[in-house]
């Protein structure tokens, strides 16, 4: 079944032009985008609610960066850089200020990538002998959750928890 | 004869041992989901922009030549039907789903024209959300409720953001 439906565009006073990539957070309150800084596809971190820019302590360089991801609170944000000839999966912990390098083994590229709500797992699209592939990688002996506040329901109103 | 005393014993198992050490605890910190990965592997001729839920996963899996949008529960490890989803002839182009895997919105191209739409999985219902003012829609992520989207918009030649909430 299809239906046709006009929406309500949410205010957007702070929404700046030639942005790419947008990521929200699990809870919506944060999201992440791809911007043009002087010629450099970069990343940048937004609160939704007041409209400010957040810091990133490790992503002013090493541009251009890729396929931003964000866990529930925003805690964790996943992006694919480029160091020398090779792209690399890093996540940023915005709480304790650590970088995390994601090593993928072999000769494949990250080229798109997503993180679990609560950041136990994250999905990393890579081209490999002219294909593309997901692959799923745990977390959880690497970081900390970043769990919702409570258990996300489904339309039974059942608890939909990992 | 050579005699180790306790303390050069010691430091010579550490020196021995430690890199080991080392490298065994980088390599178990991100484990591949092997068992996952292969279910991926052998499910269609290749996947592509993967969007995580709570339990979830949402790929365009590319089957005989065609993408379709396919929605995987990680826990039991099965392709999931979402009747309506997939317009025949329809081209996805970008994807993202809910926490709780209840919302799936999606980015398709047919006969020329790009749209975005909005998937509810419990009623089976797909509806397209226009875009004003209008715009081409490209990449799209929900939130975790499924309750605000954001979807990049190309407009005179420019990417934009749009923040809806359907």
């Amino acid at each position: 079944m299809l239906l046709n439906n006009r929406v309500t565009r949410a205010p957007s006073s702070f929404i700046q032009r030639n942005q790419q990539e947008p990521a929200l957070s699990g809870n919506g309150e944060k999201m992440a985008v791809i911007v043009d800084l002087f010629g450099r596809s970069t990343v940048q971190l937004k609160d939704l609610r007041s409209g400010n820019n957040l810091p990133l302590k490790h992503l002013a360089r090493n541009q251009p960066h890729s396929s931003p991801s964000l866990s529930w609170n925003g805690r964790y944000l996943a992006v694919i850089i480029q160091k020398g000839n090779k792209r690399l999966v890093i996540i940023e912990d915005r709480i304790s200020g650590r970088m995390h390098p994601i090593s993928i083994s072999g000769d494949r590229d990250p080229i798109r990538l997503s993180l679990s709500p609560d950041a136990s797992q994250i999905a990393v699209q890579v081209a490999y002998k002219g294909k593309w592939r997901v692959e799923l990688f745990d977390l959880r002996r690497l970081i900390e959750l970043d769990q919702p506040p409570g258990p996300v329901r489904n339309s039974n109103n059942l608890l939909d928890v990992n | 004869m050579i005699n180790f005393s306790k303390k050069s014993l010691l430091s010579g198992v550490l020196i021995l041992f430690f890199p080991i050490g080392l490298a065994s605890c980088s390599l178990g910190m991100i484990r591949p989901a092997n068992e996952l990965n292969v279910l991926l592997k052998d499910s269609a001729r290749s996947h592509r922009e993967p969007s995580f839920g709570m339990r979830w996963l949402v790929t365009l899996a590319n089957h005989k030549g065609r993408d379709r949008v396919e929605l995987i529960d990680l826990r039991s490890r099965r392709s999931i039907p979402t009747p309506g989803l997939n317009r025949p002839n329809a081209q996805p182009i970008s994807v993202s789903i809910s926490a709780n895997g209840e919302r799936i919105a999606l980015v398709s191209q047919l006969s020329g024209q790009t749209e975005l739409f909005l998937y509810r999985r419990n009623v089976g219902v797909l509806q397209r959300l226009e875009i004003i003012p209008k715009g081409v829609p490209g990449k799209v992520s929900l939130d975790g409720f499924g309750k605000l989207l954001a979807v990049q918009v190309s407009r005179d030649g420019r990417w934009e953001i749009d923040l809806i909430r359907p």
